[in-house]
C-alpha cells in the first residue's frame, strides 16, 4: 500500500486545545510520578504521612513539608520543584478550564453569551495562574 | 401477542404541543415495529405519519426512536424490544414537521458541507482507476453509511447545536478521505478541523450503538482526527 499523505493542515485554536489536552493529561501523570518518587527518595516513606505525600504529588511545595518530620527543607525548596510546582499548576488549570470552555462550545450557541462565558473562562485561568506563581515563588 | 403502540403525534397546524396517542393490535413476535404502524395507519387512524420507502433496512427513511433507542422501524422486531409496550418517536436534534417526520434538511446541509463525492481531477485512465484489495478494505465499514440520521440524531452535541457536522457527514467524509482514488481529503479535513468539525465528539458511543448498519462511527471519527493531527491517511 502506497503512503499518502495530506500535505498542508491548518493550526489552528481547537486543533492545538485538542493536543494540548491529550498531551498535558499525559505530562501530568509524569509530573506526578517524578514528584512521588522523588518525595520518597528523599525521605517521605519514613518521614511523611499518606496525605501530606499526596498534596506534595499534586503540588511540590515546600510549605507541604513543613506539617511532616523532615527537618531539612534545602532538598525540598529550589529552583527545580518550583518549576515543577509551575508546571503542574499550567498543565492542570488550563487543561480544566479548556474543559469547561469545551463544554460552553458544545452547548452554548452562537449568542452574546459565547464571547462573554470564553472571555470570563479566560480571565479565571489567567488570575489562576499569576497567583499560583506568585504563590510558589513568595514559598 | 397483545401490544400498545404509543405514538408521538403533533401535527403544526393544529396542536399547540405535541401528545401521544396510544393503539392496541395484535401483533406476532415476528413482526417488525414497522408493520405496526402501518397496522395503525391502514386501520386506526390515517392522519399518522411517518416516512418509509424500501422497508428492507437500505433506504434510510424510517429512522425512529423506538423505546428511546434510534433505530429502523423496519429492522426492528417485536421479539426485539421484549416488551409489549411500544413507544415511537421522532429522532432527536432535528425540527419536527408532522407525527414521526422531521426536517432532515440540517442533517443535509451539514453532508454536503464535507463534499460526499469523488474528488479527481487526473484525467481518467481508459477503462478504470484501480484499487488494490487492501485500499479498498480501508474504507470499506464507512461504505456502508444509508444516510438514516440514527447516528447524528443519538449525539449530545448535535441536539445542543446542528452546527456540529456530526457523526454521519463525518462518516461520510472519511469514506471518500481514505480512498487510495480520491484527491480531496485535504479540504475535506480542513472542514473537519474546525469549532464545528471533529472537535465536538467526545467519543460517548452513542452513534457507535444507533448505527443499524454497525459502523464503528467513533472510531472512523477517531481515525479522521488521526489523519488531521499526523497528516497520514494510511
Amino acid at each position: 500500500m502506497r503512503s499518502r499523505t495530506v500535505p498542508q493542515r491548518g493550526l489552528n485554536f481547537e486543533y492545538l486545545m485538542w493536543l494540548f489536552t491529550r498531551l498535558s493529561g499525559l505530562g501530568m501523570y509524569i509530573l506526578a510520578l517524578v514528584g512521588v518518587v522523588s518525595a520518597l527518595v528523599m525521605g517521605a516513606r519514613t518521614q511523611m504521612d499518606m496525605a501530606t505525600l499526596m498534596r506534595w504529588t499534586f503540588m511540590p511545595n515546600p510549605s507541604h513539608v513543613a506539617s511532616s518530620d523532615i527537618v531539612n527543607l534545602d532538598a525540598w525548596a529550589n529552583a527545580f520543584w518550583q518549576i515543577m510546582g509551575m508546571l503542574i499548576v499550567f498543565f492542570a488549570g488550563t487543561h480544566g478550564l479548556n474543559g469547561l470552555r469545551v463544554v460552553i462550545e458544545d452547548y452554548i450557541g452562537s449568542t452574546w453569551l459565547r464571547p462573554v462565558l470564553r472571555g470570563l473562562i479566560f480571565l479565571i485561568w489567567l488570575f489562576m495562574i499569576i497567583v499560583a506563581v506568585y504563590v510558589i515563588l513568595a514559598s | 401477542m397483545q401490544v400498545t403502540l404509543k405514538i408521538f403525534r403533533y401535527d403544526p397546524e393544529k396542536d399547540k404541543k405535541p401528545h401521544y396517542d396510544a393503539f392496541k393490535m395484535e401483533a406476532e413476535p415476528t413482526d417488525r415495529v414497522l408493520d405496526l404502524l402501518e397496522k395503525a395507519k391502514g386501520y386506526q387512524d390515517g392522519t399518522i405519519s411517518f416516512r418509509r420507502s424500501c422497508a428492507h433496512g437500505v433506504c434510510g427513511s424510517d429512522a425512529m426512536r423506538i423505546n428511546g433507542m434510534n433505530r429502523l422501524a423496519c429492522k426492528t422486531l417485536v421479539q426485539d424490544l421484549g416488551v409489549n409496550k411500544i413507544t415511537v418517536e421522532p429522532i432527536l436534534g432535528l425540527p419536527i414537521l408532522k407525527d414521526l417526520i422531521v426536517d432532515m434538511e440540517p442533517f443535509f446541509d451539514n453532508y454536503r458541507a464535507v463534499t460526499p463525492y469523488f474528488i479527481n481531477d487526473e484525467p481518467a485512465p481508459a477503462k478504470e482507476r484501480l484499487q488494490s484489495p487492501e485500499d479498498r478494505e480501508r474504507f470499506d465499514d464507512t461504505t456502508k453509511c444509508i444516510l438514516c440520521g440514527a447516528c447524528t440524531t443519538s449525539c449530545p452535541s448535535f441536539w445542543a447545536n446542528d452546527q456540529y457536522l456530526g457523526p454521519s457527514a463525518i462518516v461520510n467524509a472519511h469514506r471518500f478521505i481514505f480512498d487510495s482514488r480520491d484527491k480531496g481529503a485535504a479540504e475535506r479535513l480542513a472542514v473537519l478541523n474546525d469549532l464545528f468539525g471533529v472537535y465536538r465528539c467526545h467519543t460517548i458511543f452513542n452513534c457507535t450503538l444507533a448505527c443499524p448498519r454497525e459502523i464503528q462511527i467513533t472510531q472512523a471519527i477517531g481515525e479522521v482526527k488521526k489523519a488531521i493531527a499526523t497528516g497520514k491517511l494510511d
